[in-house]
């Protein structure tokens, strides 16, 4: 049975490959030059024929027609390879030629040809010659330069299920370079054969091919199938199998998206509650203005960008990768001015300074709103866009594994700050004790201003990190600003392994209420979670024990 | 100090209850904003059950803007299906887009005027004692009660911005028509609505005059002061605190109760995180720890926020923040303390000059 | 015996804090309790207290077991605390600092709707004359002096009519005159009260230890005895006052 399913499958493959029939070619080559040389009527002859006969590969040439993006170039038609208007304008874009489909055209330097190249033209077609194009419209997208665009035609081929459609698709599919649309299209070429076969042993070698290629909506299929099919019992009960067999994969690959969420959530609220959470220990200052910490990170590697695209012309990943640091010590210097304005007269009067400091904020929000106006994005360095797919429906977007990355990084060096050097021996000595500190001759306002510092800087690079998930707006810091306090709290406060434990573990449930309820009823819950946690532990996951910590 | 409170109420009842609608009646003052006034009434009630458990208490609850807005909610959803009613629909409008065809279980008890007082009243105090309970049971206090109660306040926003709770989502509820009979539109029930505030505050004023002067107002004072200390003197401080949080809480739904018919929306944008820090500055503003603090902080920061958004919108962030700032490093008393440091350094030098002529 | 302990346990992060198998006081006994820093004598009175819960063992006052009750029920039973550092209400007059702590009702309608009565000042001011405080009656409690502010809180202590009051380094920070007058008073309130002290200054035990001495030391029971059979104790110096210890050698 096995070998059947496999030789079908070969053969199947096989016809992907099917070559095209010569004598096609030729007439295409002759209404091709009707269409750019011959007159409107002409023209109109030539289209119409096309249209008629369908050779796929004259596809690509109709579709340019149809979008008017014909363009002539020594005598062969070209289409530009970008869609968009101004870039066209700006004379960059590549050529690509329509007969052969689709290939890189070289200019009469055999320089890569663009649409600044000379002798370029535009070749007009009427509306009227267009129109004639409407009844091969559906099957014309199948040939867009866009994958986006061919998965959608592809999508609408199967609300058709004409039978007689499948040999575009293949020859789309021959020449499918994306992955996801080739998935995309794999599935519908098989579906449709599925629904057409007329003898079981077909049948489940399609459905095998389905399970294969595992499309989004592949379970769905096989269940109609399973419920519908014609070809027996026995084939009808496999496919239900395969189904639930899909399902279970799917559902498991899903947690594992969950789960590293709920981790790159944690790293985020671990990034901001760190510095939160070493200062509030270490001078008794919940900071309000924290958050805006963050939204100041984001700006400056907004700004950042804007100084390496203005005054150096580029776009190269740097940008973002030198404004880490950058954002670290623009937070870190004005989370120092702030120390030296505000903060250094509220040492231990977490009340007041968090009014204080709320105050600090507003004025903040409002200047960020004054300088940058409301929404601002930050482009995402393409080394860092997109995602490592390690199953078809498993991407970990790599922006999030480097914002992991990073939370691990920086926890590490924090944790060696505090544990290995003067400094850190310092910071830990006046949150135990700021007194007695101060009697060792450790100059406790100095180490404030310094952890302050840090602390702040570490807001800074949360910042930075941030413009890789979303928009750069004023008041981006509220958003988090009360979920990683949330963390301070549950992770006991100047703990910096509670702020670890607690972020991933508020990251975590976060998730996992949401993949049960929605996001917002997930938020109500992880609160309930938190002041049921606190009837039990009030003094957070890791309390100072003895009696100088009961006060 | 009697006198000088004296003089404090002359002033605020001759501007508020004779000058004000003395000049609308002989039309110097506008019906907006014997209105506005109103609601700043309305403002500074919930600021005074602030004031107790804050000030007084040193609770610091950040989600008195989300009792304010369940009793806004009760009253608004009555005012809605009273409109509703009157317009033959059985379901408000929103409902009727977000394809709702019955009204939901939760509104049908806010048809009856009486029931909808009563709950109004009953929800919120109850929000209160279940929050309150478990948060003061497991000793919370300090800068954990602000955050978790900030994060409650966070919390019910987003629930209250929903769709599925029913309540109108970020829309809010609004296009009331009339309140127990009385066309809101109306310039008469405007008066009335003011005078009824004025009445509540100057109630409310009263009752917590008197909380705070009898000896439960001392043990609120010596919670504040050494929790530990009041309760080996066998107070049980959980019940204060309950009870005094509760009766904030009580304080803000009223206030909410008597703004909805006076601005005619509710949104969930009162109640947000920010309302309630707001809600805290007006107290700490006008000086905590002291009733009639809290009554002009929240009557003159609103004020002075209408004055700014017309004249500078953009600063009044500036204006409002850098008073946040001001007020809590240099004036721990608000302005009050600041007023009456003035009259006593006043006072010795008057003692002075007598003493050397 | 008014309160009887046994073995009474607690650790912290695994140090024991206190290891107590055995401690019993007679009524209107008044006991010293000395150690050195560490020793837990500040833990055993948290414990009494119901500050500190302790992980095993059981307490006996009156022979009602208190281990695991709350603070306000062991103060109800008639145990009050004065802390090491004075614990008064800084932001309310030395007058109602008193009337707090006055045994009445106190529960929240009590309190709403309550009426001094004239007995209750007289008592009031009977106290306030006790410890010294008469003329401060309508100061801020905060504004006295570091003295003012131990007896007051004493004051407060004796106000809620405990059976034993616990009292802590009464005696710290104070002036030689004031510790005289600390230990005074003390001594009377002895006739009507239980009372445990635990100090650090030797001449304020000697002159208030008129009955027995207890030692501490890491959380066990050294010794128990008369104070000049405690100070003259080979083990005691050793562990405690250390070889050359001035103030044991002035004494």
């Amino acid at each position: 049975m096995k070998t059947v399913r496999i030789t079908g499958l070969f053969i199947f493959c096989l016809l992907f490959q099917r070559p095209l029939l010569r004598a096609q070619t030729d007439s295409t080559g002759i209404y091709l030059r009707y269409i750019l040389d011959g007159s409107d009527s002409l023209c109109g002859v030539g289209i119409s024929r096309l249209v008629a006969l369908r050779p796929t590969e004259a596809f690509p040439l109709l579709r340019a027609i149809n979008d008017m993006r014909l363009y002539r170039l020594n005598g062969q038609p070209v289409t530009p390879q970008s869609d968009e208007p101004t870039a066209i304008d700006s004379g960059k874009v590549l050529l690509l030629s329509l007969l052969p489909p689709y290939q890189l055209v070289n200019d009469d330097h055999g320089h890569p040809a663009t649409t600044g190249s000379s002798g370029l033209t535009e070749v007009k077609i009427s509306r009227g010659n267009r129109l004639l194009l409407t009844p091969v419209l559906p099957l014309l997208n199948l040939f867009s330069t866009t994958p986006q665009k061919r998965i959608l035609a592809y999508s609408q081929l199967q609300q058709n299920q004409q039978i007689d459609q499948l040999p575009y698709l293949q020859a789309a599919l021959a020449q499918e370079t994306d992955a996801e649309a080739l998935r995309t299209g794999k599935d519908i070429y098989y579906s449709l054969q599925l629904q057409h076969a007329q003898h079981a042993a077909t049948a489940r070698a399609y459905i095998d091919s389905i399970v294969m290629n595992w499309s989004d909506n592949a379970a769905t299929m096989l269940r109609t199938y399973a419920h519908n099919g014609t070809l027996g019992k026995d084939l009808n009960a496999y496919t239900a199998q395969q189904a639930v067999a899909l399902e279970t994969r799917y559902d498991r690959l899903q947690k594992i998206q969950n789960f590293f969420s709920g981790l790159s959530l944690g790293s985020i609220l671990i990034l901001i509650a760190l510095g939160l959470s070493i200062v509030y220990g270490l001078a008794g200052i919940i900071n309000m203005a924290h958050g805006e910490f963050l939204m100041i990170g984001a700006y400056t590697t907004y700004v950042v960008q804007c100084i390496f695209g203005n005054i150096f012309h580029s776009h190269s990943d740097w940008a973002f990768f030198i404004s880490l640091p950058v954002s670290f010590v623009v937070a870190g210097l004005l989370g120092l001015l702030l120390e030296r304005l505000v903060i250094r007269h509220l040492y231990s009067k977490p009340l007041e300074s968090l009014l204080a400091t709320w105050g600090v904020s507003l004025i903040l929000i409002q200047a960020a709103r004054s300088i940058f106006g409301d929404l601002t994005a930050v482009k995402t360095p393409t080394v860092l866009s997109g995602g490592w797919q390690i199953l078809p429906h498993l991407v970990l977007p790599y922006n999030r594994i480097f914002i992991i990355t990073l939370t691990t990084g920086v926890v590490a060096l924090t944790y060696g700050m505090l544990y290995r050097t003067r400094l850190g021996m310092q910071i830990r000595a006046v949150t135990q004790n700021r007194q007695m500190s101060a009697c060792l001759g450790i100059e406790t306002r100095r180490v404030a201003a310094v952890t302050f510092f840090i602390g702040s800087g570490l807001a800074g690079i949360a910042g930075c990190a941030m413009t890789l998930i979303g928009n750069v707006v004023p008041d981006m810091g509220q958003t988090y600003i009360v979920d990683s306090f949330l963390v301070v709290v549950t992770g006991g406060v100047g703990k910096l392994a509670g702020t670890i434990v607690a972020g991933l573990g508020i990251g975590f449930l976060t998730k996992l209420f949401e993949s049960f309820f929605q996001a917002v009823y997930g938020k109500v819950f992880i609160l309930l979670f938190i002041m049921l946690f606190m009837q039990y532990k009030p003094k957070g996951l890791f309390p100072d024990k003895g009696r100088l910590a009961e006060d | 100090m009697k006198k000088k409170d004296l003089i404090y109420y002359i002033i605020f009842l001759l501007v508020f209850a004779v000058i004000l609608p003395l000049g609308h009646v002989a039309g110097l003052v506008s019906t907006n904003t014997i209105s506005l006034w109103g609601r700043y009434f309305c403002f500074a009630i919930a600021a005074l059950g602030i004031d107790l458990i804050w000030g007084y208490t040193g609770i610091l609850s950040m989600c008195q803007a989300f009792f304010f807005c369940l009793g806004s909610y009760g009253i608004a959803m009555h005012m809605l299906l009273k409109t509703t009613a009157a317009n033959g629909a059985t379901v408000p409008d929103f409902m009727v887009w977000n394809k709702i065809e019955t009204l939901p279980l939760a509104w049908i008890p806010f048809q009856s005027s009486g029931l909808t007082l009563v709950l109004c009243l009953v929800v919120p105090a109850l929000f209160a004692f279940l929050i309150g309970y478990v948060l003061f049971r497991s000793r919370i206090k300090g800068v954990y009660m602000a955050i978790i109660t900030q994060a409650l306040a966070l919390a019910m926003w987003l629930l209250f911005l929903r769709n599925e709770t029913k309540l109108g989502g970020t829309n809010g509820l609004t296009d009331f028509k009339t309140l127990l009979g009385f066309r809101l539109a109306d310039t008469g029930t405007k008066m009335a609505l003011y005078g009824l505030s004025l009445a509540v505050l100057c109630g409310a004023y009263f009752l917590c005059n008197r909380m705070v002067h009898s000896k439960f107002g001392k043990v609120l004072l010596a919670i504040r002061d050494s929790e530990s200390r009041i309760s080996y003197a066998a107070y049980n401080v959980n019940d204060y605190k309950l009870a005094v949080f509760v009766v904030a809480a009580l304080l803000a739904a009223v206030a909410g109760m008597l703004y909805v018919p006076q601005t005619g929306i509710i949104t969930p944008g009162r109640m947000d995180v920010k309302a309630s820090v707001e809600m805290v500055m007006w107290v700490a503003l006008g000086g905590r720890g002291n009733l009639k603090g809290a009554v002009i902080g929240a009557l003159l920061v609103n004020y002075l926020y209408s004055i700014c958004t017309s004249l500078f919108p953009d600063s009044w962030l500036y204006i409002l923040g850098f008073f946040f700032v001001i007020t809590v490093l240099f004036f721990d008393k608000g302005l009050v303390g600041v007023v009456d440091m003035a009259w006593q350094k006043w006072t010795a030098y008057k003692l002075r000059r007598a003493a050397i002529s | 015996m008014l309160l009887s302990v046994k073995d009474l346990a607690v650790s912290f992060g695994g140090v024991h804090a206190l290891a107590l198998s055995q401690f019993s006081l007679r009524d209107k006994e008044l006991r010293v309790i000395i150690g050195p820093n560490g020793a837990g004598k500040s833990t055993f009175l948290d414990i009494l207290c119901g500050k500190t819960k302790a992980d095993k063992g059981q307490v006996f006052f009156n022979d009602t077991l208190i281990t695991g009750k709350t603070e306000v029920q062991i103060a109800r039973l008639g145990i009050g605390r004065k802390f090491q550092k004075p614990s008064v209400f800084p932001g309310l007059s030395v007058y109602d600092n008193l009337l707090l702590a006055a045994r009445m009702k106190k529960d929240i309608f009590s309190s709403l709707f309550f009426k001094a009565t004239r007995e209750l000042n007289d008592r009031l001011h009977q106290v306030a004359e006790k410890v010294g405080l008469v003329p401060q009656l309508q100061k801020l409690a905060g504004s006295l002096s570091h003295g003012q502010q131990q007896w007051l809180e004493i004051a407060i202590v004796v106000l809620q009519d405990p059976k034993l009051m616990l009292v802590d380094e009464p005696a710290a920070g104070l002036s030689t005159e004031e510790t005289e007058k600390t230990g005074a008073l003390l001594l009377e309130l002895s006739n009507d009260h239980s009372i445990i002290v635990i100090e650090h200054d030797m001449q304020f035990v000697q002159q208030i230890a008129k009955e027995r001495v207890t030692v501490l030391v890491s959380g066990r029971l050294l010794m128990e005895d008369t104070f000049s059979v405690v100070r003259n104790d080979q083990r005691v110096i050793d562990c405690y006052l250390g070889r050359t210890n001035p103030q044991l050698e002035i004494i």
